[in-house]
């Protein structure tokens, strides 16, 4: 129902075949899909949790970690209000692509956005990863951590909640970026189009 | 016994915020307010059933009566659907919307805003729904919401959701391939929904801000590369054909092209940039089909394209871009072909400012803006050609001798590069008349850029001259110096008068020039075949009675340079004497002067005995020269100055002028003042000159005539013959009037023509005091100052000369506009 109090936008980055989208589908609907295939450019998802008594709305945006996708992706970030990094705790390199995309993240995403490092695929038994280089590495980036497995539902529901929990708190203290009220500026090459035009105008009828 | 009914009664208790009493479910019904009970009316017990059509005309006579209750109406429909949603019930939620459609349609426009916030939220939860038969339903509605004119928009509708989840679906991943295509249509749809309603209205979301730009365009891009192949011809015209409507790709095109056409010109670039970045994620540039796909729809929407990127990349790009630019050129008018050939050189320049990197890469870069630059030009008519070659020309550093300091290495490079984009223009342009193919101004820079210091940017220019000159096919026989043209198989035809006018106007300059080229220290064989080509064409397409004295004059004087100039080395001294003798053979061939024929050929005969190396072949090198055979001690292996007179004069020829002393001397830092003192010794010349400079025209502005001092005394010359007389008194006033008018129509077109910048820098004051001091001082010892035809005084035909090309008038064209 309609009735929700909050509305937040949450994006989920990392690269391709980190669990993303197993993630979001075990959060939203509850189910691990064996053999999902990659995502191409976004997906989308939606979720109304309670939080406090209070209904809140999760726009879940689900990137594509392919390469190819980047600038699309890239322009979900901006009005995003948390941004989910996922790595796969059983896979080194997707570990360090983390500054990477971090610094993806400071180019277009939102300074003040709620950036929550999550560490994916805790069901592997071969882990690269250990927790606390994970836990290490976000609390260097000022970042919140977490381990999660979407195959075994383990932190998943949590992650989430807690996003929800910090950002209604934001939110109250009105600390959250306010992405409704940004009326982007209006054309301001009107004026110089329409001086050339008039321009022009005048030169072609002095000249006949 | 009738669930559904239940159902909504029970919700509405909880939901509606206009309770009036909390009561049973058995009496309520009464007790709710009319546009529930009609509402709920609408829905039928089973879904299969369908609307209930008597109960919605019902519902939207209430709306159409009481449109104040709208807002409501549409609130409670949403709430409904809302929770059929939620209970997935969706049969039910398919009827609702249905009625929403229904309802908007027969909205008038003037309440049309009260209702369209829940149709929105409507047509939003249903996009948020996983199932994809709601998402394609929502989006119909959409489609058909954004196809309804308003006449007062709200402005504070906001679209992002619909831009992201609709540029989302065209991404749909979906397993089944039809359901997949049906989302993916629906997505495009729904953009093109949010495009049409939001283009047109400045005040609503501007949705040419890069946040929805960077989803919609690689959204469209996306559909459109899957497609199998590319049928160009479609770029032609919007898609008129059956089936757009049901295969993406195709849909996509047509949207992207809709796209680009409501683009005005400010908005183009922020349609390109995601398109660009989309081919460099995706790489799409290799191989080009699709990019030259794209890129023609595109261009035929709009006028004007530009590019950013990376080595390789960019230059498949380029490549590209010179597919395109023909349409481009063919289409295009006004501004845009500057605006056009400005980005080429724009993207040129700083390709060269960043050379370093990768130097294949860049090259290669290069030389497609080049093609791109030739393969525009080509598809312009000529006129255009020779604006374009003057704005190149402009572009031109000048790191020239004259110019103060050293020219950087950045700047050479830049020079050769502009020149060689010179050359492709001037390649495409088929030279008819001389005086149109160099108007003053674009001579005059091309001969300043041909004392440049590399010698392969002067090889460049060279080309230039020929590929302009060369109006019969020469050039290919004449690239290397021979006295043997008999067998060469030249077209040789009778020189026009325009043409005799050209020369004798400009032949002095372009001798000078290409003599002055002839004495540099660092040229190379190449440099020295290239000028003896531009000779010989000049040669060729200019030779008659009045121009023979000339060239023989220039031929001479080669020749002594060959002998006497200090800078230069053995070696050149030999090439110089081979050039001058091939020149020399050739003058016969052009024109019937038996006698010359048969001198020459004496002496080649007794240099082919005596001194082989003073013939053509020229050679970089001429090793073990003993010191007797050096051309300075071979002087009866030289054409005789008298002995080429008098053969001249037994053909018929005034050769009288041959015998006055040469204008040309080596070296170009004494040339100046040896010039000067060649001219007029002294006073009246520089006052003259002067005058002409400062003064301007009589024809141009005549308050200059009454400003003090430039009074024009005629020169009290003695020889100055009849006829020479009556050409200064008609010849100069009927090639005035051309030339004006050819100025005027220049500038005409430069003003039509020209971008708005650009007009703004030109009609802003560019010189300071002293740089315009500065220009005029060297004017005045530059201009060129032809040795005269006939046997009129140099002075009197300096000085028309001069009129007809004020310097004034190019350094100053601003001034003439108003």
């Amino acid at each position: 129902m309609e009735d929700y109090k909050f509305l937040f936008k949450v994006v989920l980055v990392g690269n391709a075949g980190v669990g993303k989208t197993c993630l979001v589908r075990r959060f939203t609907q509850g189910l691990f899909p064996p053999g999902q295939g990659a995502t191409i450019g976004v997906d989308f998802m939606i979720k109304t949790v309670e939080v406090d008594g209070e209904k809140v709305k999760l726009q879940i945006w689900d990137t594509a970690g392919q390469e190819r996708f980047r600038s699309i992706t890239q322009s979900y970030y901006r009005s995003a209000h948390a941004l989910i990094l996922v790595y796969d705790i059983s896979c080194q390199p997707t570990f360090d692509c983390l500054p990477d995309w971090l610094r993806e993240i400071e180019e277009y995403a939102n300074n003040k956005v709620l950036r929550i490092l999550v560490g994916n695929k805790t069901d592997r038994e071969d882990r690269e990863i250990p927790r606390h280089i994970g836990e290490d590495f976000a609390q260097r980036h000022g970042m919140y951590f977490l381990e999660t497995s979407a195959k075994e539902a383990e932190n998943v529901e949590r992650l989430f909640m807690e996003i929800a929990v910090e950002l209604m708190e934001q939110a109250k203290c009105k600390e959250l970026p306010k992405y409704d009220g940004n009326l982007g500026p209006i054309n301001g090459g009107v004026s110089c189009r329409i001086r050339f035009f008039v321009y022009i105008f005048l030169i072609r009828k002095l000249l006949q | 016994m009738m669930p559904a009914r239940k159902m909504a009664h029970r919700a509405c208790f909880f939901v509606s915020r206009t309770v009036y009493l909390t009561c049973c479910c058995g009496c309520c019904s009464a007790l709710r307010p009319r546009y529930k009970r009609l509402v709920d009316n609408i829905f039928p017990a089973s879904p299969q059933d369908g609307l209930v059509k008597s109960n919605m005309e019902k519902l939207t006579f209430y709306s159409l009566s009481s449109p104040e209750k709208l807002d409501r109406i549409g609130e409670y429909l949403f709430q409904k659907a809302s929770r059929d949603i939620y209970r997935r019930r969706h049969g039910f939620v398919i009827i609702a919307m249905e009625a929403m459609d229904q309802l908007l349609l027969a909205c008038h426009s003037q309440t049309l805003n009260l209702f369209v916030e829940s149709f929105l939220k409507m047509v939003q939860k249903l996009l948020e729904s996983t199932d994809p038969q709601l998402q394609i339903l929502a989006t119909q509605s959409f489609v058909r919401f954004a196809n309804i004119e308003e006449d007062t928009p709200s402005y504070h509708r906001r679209y992002d959701f619909f831009v992201s989840k609709f540029s989302a679906m065209c991404h749909s991943n979906h397993g089944d391939k039809n359901t997949r295509d049906k989302i993916r249509l629906a997505g495009i749809q729904g953009l093109q929904g949010v495009i049409r309603k939001t283009v047109s209205d400045d005040l609503v979301e501007n949705i040419w801000e890069a946040q929805h730009m960077d989803k919609i365009v690689p959204s469209l891009l996306y559909n459109m590369q899957s497609a199998e192949k590319y049928e160009t011809l479609s770029c032609m015209e919007s898609d008129g054909r059956d089936g757009v409507e049901e295969q993406p790709p195709r849909l996509a095109e047509a949207c992207l092209r809709e796209l680009v056409g409501r683009a005005s010109f400010g908005h183009i670039r922020s349609v390109l940039r995601p398109v660009l970045t989309h081919f460099d994620r995706h790489d799409l540039w290799i191989p080009t089909d699709f990019a030259v796909h794209t890129f023609k729809i595109i261009m035929f929407s709009i006028q004007a394209g530009a590019g950013r990127g990376r080595g390789r990349v960019r230059a498949a790009r380029a490549t590209v871009l010179s597919n395109i630019v023909a349409i481009a050129a063919g289409e295009s008018v006004g501004p845009s072909v500057l605006e056009i050939i400005n980005n080429l050189l724009t993207n040129l320049r700083t390709s060269v400012a960043r050379d370093s990197e990768k130097e294949t890469d860049e090259k290669l870069y290069q030389e497609a803006l080049i093609n791109a630059l030739g393969e525009f030009a080509d598809h312009l008519p000529d006129y255009q050609k020779i604006d374009i070659m003057m704005f190149i020309v402009n572009k031109i550093p000048s790191g020239a001798r004259g110019g103060a300091g050293k020219a950087t290495r950045a700047d050479a490079m830049l020079q050769g590069i502009l020149l060689k984009s010179l050359l492709k223009v001037g390649t495409t342009y088929k030279t008819t008349e001389l005086s149109k193919a160099f108007p003053a101004a674009f001579l005059e820079a091309l001969l300043r850029l041909s004392s440049a210091s590399e010698p392969s940017t002067r090889v460049l220019l060279q080309r230039i001259l020929h590929t302009l000159l060369d109006r019969r096919g020469n050039a290919p026989h004449l690239a290397t110096p021979t006295v043997d043209y008999a067998e060469l198989g030249l077209t040789v035809e009778k020189c026009s008068r325009q043409d005799l006018i050209f020369i004798s106007k400009h032949g002095y300059a372009i001798f000078s020039s290409l003599y002055d080229g002839l004495q540099l220290e660092s040229n190379t064989v190449e440099n020295i075949e290239a000028i003896y080509t531009t000779l010989a064409l000049l040669v060729i397409e200019l030779g008659s009675e009045e121009t023979v004295c000339d060239v023989m004059q220039l031929i001479l004087a080669i020749q002594q340079s060959g002998i006497s100039n200090p800078v230069i080395s053995v070696s050149q001294q030999c090439q110089l004497q081979a050039v001058s003798l091939s020149l020399a053979t050739l003058l016969p061939h052009v024109m019937m002067l038996p006698r010359v024929a048969d001198y020459l050929n004496k002496i080649v005969e007794a240099r082919r005995e005596e001194a082989i190396h003073l013939l053509p072949p020229v050679l970089e090198d001429y090793p073990h020269l003993s010191p007797t055979k050096m051309p300075s001690k071979l002087p009866f292996l030289m054409i005789d100055q008298m002995a080429l007179a008098e053969c001249l004069k037994a053909c018929g020829i005034e050769s009288s002028r041959l015998q006055s002393p040469s204008p040309y001397t080596p070296g170009g830092g004494i040339s100046l003042a040896h010039r000067h003192s060649w001219v007029e010794a002294g006073a009246t010349q520089g006052r003259d000159s002067l005058a002409d400079i400062t003064a301007g025209p009589t024809t141009e502005m005549d308050s200059a005539n009454s400003s003090p001092g430039v009074q024009r005394h005629p020169m009290q010359n003695e020889s100055v013959s009849l006829e020479a007389l009556r050409r200064a008194a008609n010849g100069p006033s009927e090639m005035e009037r051309r030339d004006a008018e050819r100025r005027k129509a220049t500038l005409n077109n430069a003003f039509r023509t020209a971008p708005f910048g650009h007009l703004v820098d030109l009609t802003q004051p560019k010189y300071e005091v002293k740089d315009k001091l500065e220009e005029l001082f060297n004017s005045i010892s530059e201009e060129p100052l032809l040795p005269v035809s006939g046997s009129c005084s140099p002075g009197t035909q300096t000085k028309s000369y001069q009129q007809n090309v004020p310097p004034y008038t190019k350094y100053f064209p601003e001034l003439f506009l108003y």
